[in-house]
């Protein structure tokens, strides 16, 4: 279970978190939606340890990971998964060097080693092994998450976090990655936390949570989300220019 | 226009703080890791060969230039004063001691310390830093510790490769350009010179290979703001680099040759 409170975070004068709460239990799988620049990958960097929040708590397991350093925030990396937006594949490594790279580094594999796992890891994400040998910047955006996701898979992570794993792809593929999610989801017995501005991550996810103004402004079953209620929701998902969620950033600013 | 002046300075001296102490931090995570973390040899040797070998012939050139100028120099000067039977000691304790060191760490952070700013910056604002951690992959075990030491290690062959062509080419432009007879350009040399004019050129590198990939990991792995950030860091490293260098130099001097 993941239990945050009270997580305040600042980047100079601009508060990105003020006082978050949020729990998400095991097994959920949860999409966090919000406007862009609300904070949706400044939370999860602060999740996963990436970032260290300035007030707050993140309880993984009955273990506050902002307090940890060293070998121990290691270890929480070791229990959860990054999928960055961009994939974040080493450039200079090669497809089977970016799967494979934990078992290189961390377990000393060679390359022979761990060859069929990265092969079996790129089957269960959709991939054959001619993209093997192909560098990050040979293969199209999808195949770079599929990639990206992969990799991430090759630590059994407990807990998934993807960052926004659809932005900039076609419909079909943006489907084909929901689907690969669920499925990575259910095969894996895993948390999914996904930030995502898709609204066909409704179909998947079993929760929803919306960022607004650096705090849960809702959060509830995914399956009931068009009936919600809400304000901050029912304008969101709709994508209406009224309501309580004003526009920033253009010319007939209200705020 | 007084407190303009005095907001300045402060937040200049703020600046210069706050990047000592990050810098500070750095090398103290660096040493944390290099201790405590197994090292990665295979990096390291990468590391060693693209430094060290890559630099060679650019300091075989720059080693001759200056050996060779210098020759031509020292003969005009002491020409004057009928003593450019000295040419072969000033060739060979200026290489060594000073020309060496400074000039190959100089080529080294133009061809290596850049690449090293490039490439880390690039890999910090593409997240890729961020996704070895999240890979629990220690970034300073994997990208830093392995640079650092290759570029420690590496420069003091670097300095004796280019201070051997410059004293092979003072040699060559002494005795065959401006007619220094042979035996007494080595001659001199013997007779003028001491063990610790290398060792402490050599341990003038060590510090310049330490202080040049300090500043440009660092700069690198600080590296924000897209692609303009990457160049501004590119830049400052090298800027920042070449100025360690010859401050470094006349403290080293200072301490190692005044005695």
């Amino acid at each position: 279970m993941i239990k945050i409170t009270g997580l305040t975070k600042s980047f100079g004068a601009k508060a990105i978190t003020r006082g978050l709460d949020l729990e998400i239990n095991d097994g959920e799988f949860l999409a966090i939606i919000g406007r862009s620049g609300e904070g949706k990958s400044v939370l999860l960097k602060q999740i996963i340890g990436l970032i260290t929040p300035d007030a707050g708590t993140v309880i993984i397991d009955g273990q506050d990971i902002t307090k940890l350093k060293g070998r121990a925030r290691q270890a929480v990396f070791k229990k959860c998964g990054y999928v960055f937006q961009f994939a974040a594949l080493l450039d200079s490594l090669n497809v089977l060097e970016n799967v494979g790279i934990t078992l290189i580094e961390n377990d000393g594999k060679t390359i022979e080693d761990v060859a069929p796992l990265v092969t079996n890891r790129l089957r269960d994400v959709g991939l054959d092994q001619d993209v093997l040998d192909k560098y990050p910047d040979e293969l199209s955006g999808g195949m770079k998450k599929r990639v990206g996701l992969a990799r991430t898979l090759m630590t059994n992570p407990k807990i998934l976090i993807y960052d926004e794993p659809t932005t900039g792809l076609d419909p079909i593929t943006v489907r084909l990655i929901h689907e690969l999610i669920k499925k990575t989801h259910e095969e894996q017995k895993v948390t999914s936390i996904v930030i995502s501005h898709d609204i066909e991550i409704f179909k998947y996810a079993t929760h929803v949570a919306m960022l607004h103004e650096g705090k849960i402004a809702y959060k509830g079953p995914a399956s009931t989300i068009w009936e919600c209620t809400n304000p901050y929701i029912y304008q969101f998902i709709r994508g209406l220019p009224e309501g309580p969620i004003k526009q920033i950033g253009f010319v007939n600013e209200s705020v | 226009m007084l407190m303009r002046t005095i907001d300045n300075v402060g937040s200049v001296v703020l600046d210069l703080c706050y990047f000592m102490g990050s810098v500070g931090l750095f090398v103290q995570e660096m040493v944390v890791t290099l201790f405590s973390t197994r090292l990665k040899v295979k990096k390291l040797f990468y590391q060693m060969s693209y430094i060290g070998i890559g630099s060679v012939s650019i300091v075989f050139l720059v080693g001759v230039a200056v050996g060779a100028v210098l020759a031509l120099q020292s003969y005009v000067g002491l020409n004057r004063f009928g003593s450019t039977q000295f040419i072969g000691p000033i060739v060979f304790l200026s290489m060594t001691r000073e020309f060496g060191p400074v000039f190959a760490a100089i080529m080294v952070i133009g061809r290596a310390g850049s690449a090293m700013t490039a490439e880390l910056g690039s890999m910090r604002i593409s997240e890729q830093i961020d996704a070895l951690q999240t890979l629990s992959i220690n970034p300073f075990q994997y990208l830093i510790v392995p640079r650092v030491l290759a570029a420690t290690i590496i420069l003091p062959f670097l300095s004796i490769l280019c201070s051997f062509f410059g004293i092979v080419a003072g040699y060559v432009t002494a005795v065959y350009l401006l007619a220094i007879n042979p035996d007494t350009y080595m001659e001199t040399i013997r007779a003028n010179v001491q063990m610790s004019d290398i060792t402490n050129g050599l341990i003038k590198a060590v510090i310049f290979g330490f202080l040049l990939a300090v500043i440009a990991t660092y700069k690198g792995y600080v590296t924000r703001g897209g692609a303009k950030g990457l160049g501004m860091s590119t830049t400052q490293s090298v800027v920042l680099a070449n100025v360690t260098i010859i401050a470094a130099d006349y403290i080293l001097t200072s301490l190692m040759f005044t005695k």
